[in-house]
């Protein structure tokens, strides 16, 4: 039975160099061959070795799958890699602007939150400026993906893991506000 | 999960909400937070200058109930210590205090970061105010 190597990293099972900008097409694409290739049906009547080995080639495929096709999970992915912290939940290294400025953004919601029902239109508002917000910083990530292909370096992901941090808090914003509006 | 009732007490009955002056040369102020969980915490601390003693401590935490309870409960534990002995809190006595499950001890971690971070920020102003008034003798 010869298949790729099932150690190895997601990028690799899936045909691609270690880059982060990827099309969601051809992703998707090779997700379906790859998924007709390994499908159990086709081992039935295989050794049990290889019936094992479509088995454990499918998992992995699927969990891959699932990394991949977010970008923001395929930055953490490739960010563990690279021996970074991820999701921690502790404060070191993030930056005091960030902090206060999430800060700012939570006592202004907090304001509008106790208001009654006149409040909802600056609700809206601020749903609207932390979607905002939120797309600016995949923009970001967008533009830190391509900048890494180029050059892959620790430099680039360290910058990409500030902006991640950002976009968990923000994006916390984004799920608050709608609970308020909900 | 279930919340301990020290966790609800705190939750619902936080000590000690609010914010002091930040130009205050005698309040210390730290500010920490886990992206993971969304957290942002403030604590500030306002010291006696002649005796090193806190005299009040503020905060406010927009995270979880462990976190807003965490945080309480460091500003009680804060009140009436020097700075030395307020950087001695250990977020164990936290965890300890609150019954917090593994899940949650993140947040008293939280805590003692923010501790840290205010005494710090009010030693730095302290030695900074006394460099100031040398240089003006």
């Amino acid at each position: 039975m010869t298949g790729p190597k099932l150690e190895g990293d997601y990028f690799r099972f899936f045909g691609y160099d270690r880059r982060l900008a990827l099309d969601p097409d051809d992703l998707q694409k090779r997700f379906y061959e790859l998924s007709r290739k390994f499908h159990p049906d086709r081992f039935a009547r295989m050794p049990p070795a290889d019936q094992q080995y479509a088995l454990d080639a499918t998992s992995i495929l699927n969990d891959g799958y699932r990394i991949l096709r977010d970008p923001v999970a395929r930055a953490e992915y490739v960010l563990k890699q690279e021996g970074f912290d991820v999701g921690e939940q502790r404060s070191k290294d993030v930056p005091p602007e960030l902090l206060e400025e999430v800060f700012e953004l939570n006592m202004a919601l907090e304001e509008l939150r106790g208001g009654d029902a006149s409040a909802r239109g600056a609700l809206e508002e601020a749903e609207k400026k932390f979607i905002a917000m939120r797309d600016r910083i995949d923009g970001e990530l967008a533009a830190l993906f391509l900048e890494h292909d180029a050059a892959p370096g620790r430099e680039t992901l360290q910058r990409m893991r500030g902006v991640l941090n950002r976009r968990r808090y923000i994006r916390n914003l984004v799920a608050e506000v709608q609970k308020e509006l909900a | 999960m279930a919340y301990s009732n020290k966790v609800l007490d705190h939750y619902n009955n936080p000590r000690n909400v609010g914010t002091m002056d930040k130009a205050d040369p005698n309040v210390g102020t730290g500010m920490v937070g886990a992206p993971e969980c969304g957290d942002v915490m403030k604590l500030q601390v306002k010291v006696n200058p002649t005796t090193g003693i806190i005299e009040d401590a503020k905060f406010k935490t927009f995270g979880c109930g462990s976190a807003i309870a965490s945080s309480s409960l460091a500003t009680e534990m804060l009140k009436g210590k020097t700075v030395d002995e307020a950087l001695t809190i250990k977020n164990t006595e936290i965890v300890n205090e609150l019954a917090l499950p593994p899940v949650k001890i993140h947040c008293s971690v939280l805590a003692e970061d923010a501790i840290k971070a205010a005494i710090t920020d009010y030693k730095n102003k302290f030695v900074n105010t006394k460099a100031a008034a040398e240089v003006a003798h």
